[in-house]
């Protein structure tokens, strides 16, 4: 683990949930989905969902493997359609939008695999983020570039990265590769963050650090959403809990409530 | 009657391309990797087949046998020697674009400076065409190309619905994950892919090389054609491809009648553009998804 | 001696200005085409159209050149790249025979066949350009021009975007790029400038036909990126030169018969092209001999 990283998670203290008080439910509500199904010729993925996702908290989304939880965020997303049902981003619908315009209208995600730009730099990952516009330069002048990069070097000390600045993402070790995941999330200006598993894997001290950040960002107003299987993160996270199973929305509510439900726990741990 | 003729010739043409197509659909289908050598595979197998009857002077089943062992020893070593390390070492759609395309290069030169460029063929009285009904011609040939291809896909069909390993492929081009948790290995079903697929080229490479002859870029023009009937069939159907490539031939046929011989390749890719923009997924191709 | 080898640094700037341009959408988008000889054609063909009937003046024929390729990478890039990588690979190589065909029978524009003959030597404001020193520095000041182009874009947020597409559509898409304009900007961009080495051709060599212009050309730029070494600057530029010397180098080695030095240039190039692929896929040139992915 590089020295910027571990000097980072010093500043790290453990309070569960996103440090949010007050009941979740009075949150105003930033995406709304409802009715959501998706079928995959004859497989029922998802099955008539509604969900809210409100602002300021981090929602984590649970459930056994094949519940259709990374299906939800791909067509949260828009990159793929729904069979039926709507997802509406402050107040407007997204379905049949291009993956790229939801993406500017401030929905952002990271991918379970991860999907970073394995042959340019860390600094080219995330000045990328940035950089959404097609033409041949980037509209805005000089100041606005000064501005972008000093973006980055903040965020490379937050994510203590700094010393990776200009190492190709593919020769990262396993925790950063994570963080650059994250690091390239804030860098957008979203206020939407639908996370895949984000903090799979990572060892303790990188975990600390990791949710330290999201809790910053949280605090901002970022709304999250996590995909998660660790139940100890799941605990620690929540503020808000969504237990899909089978494509169908079991249960959304406050963390002590869905954890200690004992019909949840059974499918959960697979006896059904 | 021309327009019949014409018709006649393009479903014996087509049956060959429908196959081959097919070839390339299940290789690519299952294993994901583009097989651009599937044309230099046709080639050695006409090639082959062509030496063993003619400059070997053996009968006709051994010919047959030459043919079928080489395409489907070329295939497998392919899969093996080539891809495999490929894939191992973080294979990407280029890398493995490229080495077939490499291979693909080197067979033809080959071929071409072990047997020379010109235009041969396997003189055998099964291609003189007889004249059925005033106008027509057909020959044995035609029928014989016609009738084979109807008993490879029936082969093909109960193979794939029937057998174990027929299964696996299938699953394989639905789910390699899937795959890998029933306890069958990809790498081994890969390789069945392979010779499988390479195998669907030969009785193609067989009434080519007895029929209109072959030449070194043969194979170069099969895989071109194999490549738009896969795409225009729709990419992980055989059905579409073998429609396509029925289509293509007939359509190549046509296109000579009305608008002479050097347009035929090119009605090919008019075909292939308009389904690009039209149909991408072609005839009964799956959704494309990012 | 010195007109056989300035002939031949001629020849090896112009496959240099198309393996940097084919590199710039192979290396660093992703994007592969089997098309690039026909946009060198119709640079080519347009410029020498430009240069019989209206001027030969430099100015004029190539920016023409550039438009009409321009134009024509749209007619390919718009419907093709909406979809997967596979389609484009495969439209690509049905433009480019297609593309022979209508070279070899359009009469009017290309002279079908038989080809374009008596093009008039370029004119630089005015100046006619025809002592073989004087072509060279032009193309070799083209060459370098386009370089300049090629790398200052790579370094640009246009740059990022291709790679980031490259790397991973997906993701590029999740971060708000618009990838389908992207991917036909730079497209058209390669395509008009892979135009300014059919023009130099042309007024090079005041005779084309549509021999230089089929697959077994754009192949050949292919393997020049490819050997040379993807999404890097010198890449291309080795690979053209090595591959432009093979012929020369070939003969030399007198054991081989003459008659298939043809046919062994191919084999040597596609070997290079399977060996590399399993040992070196970034080129020789590759920062990073592990490769890609």
């Amino acid at each position: 683990m590089s020295e910027s990283l571990s000097t980072a998670q010093k500043a790290v203290k453990l309070v569960p949930g996103s440090g949010f008080t007050g009941s979740t439910d009075d949150q105003d509500v930033l995406l709304e989905i409802s009715h959501l199904s998706k079928n995959f010729g004859g497989l029922q993925a998802i099955n008539d969902v509604t969900l809210n996702l409100r602002a300021g908290i981090i929602t984590t989304l649970v459930g056994p493997n094949g519940a259709g939880k990374t299906t939800l965020f791909n067509m949260i997303t828009g990159h793929i359609p729904p069979s039926e049902g709507d997802v509406r981003w402050q107040g407007e619908s997204v379905i049949g939008k291009s993956p790229w315009k939801i993406a500017r209208q401030g929905i952002a995600r990271t991918f379970q695999d991860l999907r970073l730009f394995t042959q340019m730099t860390v600094e080219e990952n995330i000045l990328t983020m940035m950089e959404p516009g097609s033409w041949l330069w980037q509209p805005g002048k000089k100041s606005r570039k000064a501005k972008r990069y000093d973006k980055v070097s903040q965020i490379l000390e937050r994510t203590g990265l700094v010393e990776k600045r200009y190492t190709r993402a593919l020769d990262l070790a396993y925790a950063e590769r994570k963080f650059l995941s994250l690091a390239r999330i804030m860098a957008t200006d979203s206020r939407l963050w639908l996370l895949d598993e984000p903090a799979s894997g990572l060892d303790p001290n990188s975990y600390n650090l990791f949710l330290q950040l999201l809790r910053e960002e949280v605090k901002e107003g970022i709304t999250v959403c996590i995909i998660e299987h660790n139940l100890d993160i799941v605990v620690n996270i929540s503020d808000r809990i969504a237990f899909l199973d089978q494509g169908k929305l079991l249960a959304d509510g406050e963390p002590e409530t869905i954890l200690n439900d004992p019909a949840l726990a059974a499918i959960y741990f697979g006896e059904r | 009657m021309l327009f019949l003729q014409l018709l006649v010739n393009g479903l014996q043409v087509g049956a060959i391309y429908a196959l081959t197509a097919a070839g390339f659909s299940l290789i690519f289908g299952s294993t994901k990797i583009f097989h651009f050598a599937h044309g230099a595979t046709f080639a050695i197998a006409a090639y082959l087949f062509h030496f063993a009857l003619v400059g070997l002077g053996l009968h006709w089943i051994f010919a047959v046998a030459v043919a079928a062992t080489s395409a489907v020893v070329f295939g497998v070593l392919l899969d093996r020697f080539m891809y495999a390390p490929i894939q191992r070492h973080e294979g990407s759609f280029f890398t493995v674009f490229v080495a077939s395309f490499g291979i693909g290069i080197v067979v033809q030169n080959l071929l071409g400076s072990v047997f020379g460029r010109g235009f041969m063929s396997v003189p055998t009285p099964l291609s003189n065409s007889v004249e059925v009904v005033p106008g027509l011609y057909l020959s044995p040939l035609n029928g014989l190309a016609i009738m084979c291809a109807i008993a490879c896909f029936a082969a093909l069909h109960f193979f794939l619905t029937r057998t174990f390993v027929g299964k696996g492929l299938r699953a394989l081009s639905e789910n390699p994950e899937l795959v890998r948790t029933f306890g069958l290995s990809p790498r081994r079903l890969s390789t069945y892919a392979f010779a499988l697929g390479s195998l669907l080229v030969v009785p193609g490479a067989i009434f080519t090389a007895a029929g209109t002859g072959i030449n070194p870029a043969v194979g170069h023009h099969v895989m071109l054609i194999s490549l738009a009937a896969t795409i225009v069939g729709g990419i992980g159907s055989l059905r579409g491809a073998a429609c396509a490539g029925l289509l293509i031939g007939v359509a190549e046929n046509l296109a000579m009648w009305k608008l002479g011989t050097q347009w035929s390749e090119a009605i090919t890719f008019a075909i292939l553009f308009f389904f690009i923009i039209f149909k991408p997924s072609g005839f009964f191709g799956r959704a494309t998804v990012s | 001696m010195t007109a056989y080898i300035l002939n031949l640094l001629v020849l090896i700037s112009v496959y240099a200005i198309l393996s940097t341009t084919l590199n710039f959408i192979i290396g660093y988008a992703g994007i592969f085409s089997l098309a690039h000889a026909v946009f060198f054609g119709i640079g080519g063909y347009t410029a020498a159209l430009v240069a019989m009937n209206v001027t030969p003046e430099f100015f004029v024929a190539v920016p023409v050149a550039m438009a009409a390729a321009a134009i024509t990478s749209l007619l390919l890039a718009l419907p093709a790249l909406r979809v997967r990588g596979e389609y484009f690979v495969a439209a690509s190589l049905g433009l480019q025979v297609l593309a022979v065909t209508l070279f070899s029978e359009w009469k009017s524009f290309t002279g079908g066949i038989g080809g374009v003959i008596g093009i008039p030597a370029v004119e630089l404001f005015g100046y006619p350009v025809y002592q073989p020193w004087q072509f060279l520095l032009m193309s070799l000041i083209c060459l370098t021009i386009i370089i300049v182009i090629i790398r200052t874009l790579v370094h640009t947020s246009f740059g990022r975007s291709l790679k980031a597409i490259r790397d991973s559509e997906s993701a590029a898409l999740a971060s708000g790029k618009n990838i389908t304009v992207i991917k036909t900007l730079s497209v058209v961009l390669s395509s008009a400038l892979a135009a300014v080495a059919g023009a130099l051709y042309a007024f090079y060599m005041s005779f084309i036909n549509v021999e230089s212009f089929m697959l077994d050309t754009s192949v050949l730029v292919m393997a020049m990126v490819i050997i040379g070494g993807t999404a890097t600057i010198l890449g291309p530029l080795l690979g053209a030169a090595l591959l432009m010397l093979m012929p020369s180098a070939l003969t030399y080695l007198t054991f081989l018969p003459q008659t298939e030095i043809g046919s062994i240039q191919q084999m040597v190039y596609g070997i290079a092209m399977v060996l590399l692929m399993i040992f070196r896929p970034g080129g020789i040139v590759s920062s990073h001999p592990g490769g890609n992915k």
